[in-house]
């Protein structure tokens, strides 16, 4: 067959294109990537699919073990607790407000982080020593101090772990991103592009934004991650999510009461965000050395 | 480098004066009345309310309030505990040594083991233990620590019964309280029993320590693998092997000390998150230092304990991560290049 190309010029993939192969190319990163898209699909679809009620209490059936247990009923797929709830479909309906909450409270704090970073990488002198040392207090203060002050002055409960948390995470989406504007903004290319006449608009998004949206991107999976276990410590203390609630650390801390003999109760939630945590740090991983070769 | 030092020490002001700001702030949003939260007095009479509102300013201006709290809390005029009605003051220096031993020994654990690993990790070549090394420090830096606390408590505790998983020494030594540093109190205390009982506190440290320094480990091993592979690749290495050095010279004095400096910034990076495990496994394992105390004010509602915990803990982590800082431009000439840049 003859060649339909007549130039024989290799097709040069895109910038897109070329991260998603560096990227599949590892088999560890791509698991996790359809592992994060799998708990994706629980955290939007788990009600539906959960075949109880979280809070739905079976008399007949409390503390059972896990289905592959010889005592075990596969009714009851991954046991119940020691109020006869079924842990597997408290876990579906947890994903929602541990994995979920995770997501929005880092969308949240990168939109914010991002405006403020941005502002402050791209002006000069005090403005921008202000803006990016403004939230230096914040950062100092570790996210579980800070959930302790809001819990303080709000009360206990999973809207104060928005505040909590997401202040705690803003600063950092700050401080990296107006470190890597900052350290942009130095090199030649971009005085070469102010020397061919664009304004500040135009640097920022068009010459420098594109070396930056990688560090974003790390940045955003190291968030979700941190998120996700500052959360469910959070609700582990009893200071975010409160007992009934089926939050995975809320789950483990109701679970200890029962630990010596009902230790799934605390393994199945422990193991849910250990699993969850491992996918969006091996999404992050393969994402950091994929887009490292593109930048070199 | 003194203009620098002087820019840390403004830098440190600052935040520091921007922390108490929110804490101020913070203070006047607890839902109990506004002397109540300062002092910590439930029922004061009628002389303690005008020696509050004399010594907080509560009469003057917003700008005189914040300088006057500044002027009681850093001159360690905490009030008293709502709860044990002692000064709080007297129960912080009872706690911070428990939470300073706890973390020593858990960063000397982390780096005494995470560095050597991260340097073989780093030189190995086969694919197998750099796979098991990745694998291993991922799972680590992802697992739960409360949920490791417990999993370790109930096997090692529990189950196997080989460790105490609760508290810094067994009830029945009776050991004088000098330092408040109950590994080196036991060393010294003149009784008997002092070996046997510093035996015992090394047992009781052992499953916290463990617990709390997987976190710091597994980001010390990342990080010291990654660097050690990036200096290896250095002309100045090949230079030190073509002159004929072994491999040990070559790595322990050309290499490491270069590798380390990545490793002592991360240090700094993860003081807040370290933080927050460190709280979490005080409670789990009751060890009585601020964590503990911390969640237990919080349960109580124990404003005065809330505030100068956090007002404490945090001045600490800006403290030591400046002194990082300082430590790291200090040791990396480097960094030096872009100090008196305009920035």
């Amino acid at each position: 067959m003859p060649r339909i190309s007549i130039y024989q010029e290799d097709h040069i993939p895109s910038p897109s294109r070329r991260l998603w192969e560096a990227f599949s190319a590892n088999p560890f990163a791509l698991a996790g990537f359809w592992a994060v898209i799998f708990l994706l699909i629980i955290a939007l679809f788990g009600p539906l699919i959960a075949p109880y009620s979280p809070e739905m209490q079976d008399p007949k059936a409390m503390l059972l073990p896990p289905s592959w247990d010889p005592a075990g009923t596969v009714e009851h797929f991954l046991g119940t607790d020691d109020l006869g709830r079924d842990i597997f479909s408290r876990l579906l309906y947890g994903a929602q407000l541990t994995f979920g909450m995770a997501l929005l409270i880092v969308a949240t704090a990168l939109g914010l982080g991002f405006v403020i970073g941005a502002l402050s990488g791209m002006t000069r002198g005090l403005k921008s020593s202000v803006l990016s040392h403004l939230l230096d207090a914040l950062l100092s203060i570790p996210s579980l101090l800070m959930a302790i002050l809001v819990v303080a002055v709000t009360g206990p409960g999973l809207e104060n772990i928005f505040w909590a948390v997401g202040l705690a995470l803003t600063p950092q989406f700050v401080r990296a991103i107006h470190q890597a504007i900052h350290e942009e903004l130095q090199k030649e290319y971009v005085t070469a592009a102010r020397l061919d006449g664009a304004n500040s608009l135009q640097i920022f998004w068009y010459v420098i934004m594109p070396n930056v949206w990688d560090t974003v991107i790390i940045q955003t999976t190291l968030a979700i991650s941190a998120a996700i276990l500052d959360i469910a410590a959070l609700g582990f203390l009893g200071l975010g999510a409160q007992a009934p609630s089926p939050e995975w650390g809320a789950m483990v801390s109701q679970g200890v009461d029962n630990l010596l003999i009902a230790p799934w109760l605390v393994t199945l939630p422990g193991l849910a965000i250990l699993f969850t945590v491992l996918a969006i740090n091996l999404v992050g991983d393969g994402l950091r050395s994929a887009l490292t070769p593109i930048r070199n | 480098m003194a203009k620098y030092l002087l820019r840390r020490l403004n830098l440190f002001l600052a935040t520091s004066a921007v922390l108490m700001l929110v804490l101020f702030l913070a203070t006047r949003m607890f839902p109990v009345d506004l002397g109540v939260a300062l002092t910590g007095v439930e029922q004061p009479t009628q002389e303690q309310q005008q020696q509050t509102i004399k010594a907080y300013a509560l009469d003057g201006s917003g700008f005189s309030q914040y300088v006057a709290f500044l002027q009681q809390r850093l001159g360690g005029n905490m009030g008293i505990s709502m709860t044990s009605q002692q000064s709080v003051a007297g129960e912080l220096v009872d706690v911070l040594p428990a939470s300073f031993e706890l973390i020593i020994v858990t960063s000397l654990m982390a780096l005494a083991l995470g560095i050597p690993i991260g340097v073989l990790a780093a030189l190995s070549n086969s694919k197998a233990t750099q796979n098991v090394i990745m694998a291993l420090t991922l799972t680590g830096y992802s697992i739960p620590v409360f949920w490791l606390g417990l999993s370790l408590s109930l096997w090692f505790g529990v189950k196997l019964g080989w460790l105490p998983i609760s508290g810094q020494l067994n009830l029945l030594y009776e050991i004088p309280r000098v330092t408040g540093f109950v590994l080196i109190d036991t060393l010294i205390a003149d009784t008997p029993y002092s070996m046997s009982a510093f035996k015992d506190a090394v047992l009781h440290i052992i499953l916290p320590a463990t617990t709390l320094a997987v976190f710091p480990f597994t980001v010390v091993v990342r990080i010291t693998r990654a660097a050690m592979a990036n200096v290896m690749t250095q002309t100045y290495v090949r230079a030190a092997e073509a002159r004929g050095l072994s491999t040990a010279m070559i790595v322990l004095r050309h290499a490491l000390p270069n590798a380390l400096i990545p490793v002592l910034k991360s240090m700094g990076l993860m003081l807040g998150a370290f933080t927050s495990y460190a709280i979490v496994v005080e409670v789990i394992f009751s060890w009585p230092g601020v964590g503990a105390w911390l969640v237990q004010g919080i349960y109580q509602r124990d404003y005065t304990v809330i505030q100068s915990g956090i007002m404490v803990v945090a001045l600490l982590i800006i403290f030591m991560s400046i002194l990082i800082d300082v430590l790291h431009t200090a040791t990396n000439p480097l960094s030096r290049k872009e100090l008196y840049a305009t920035n």
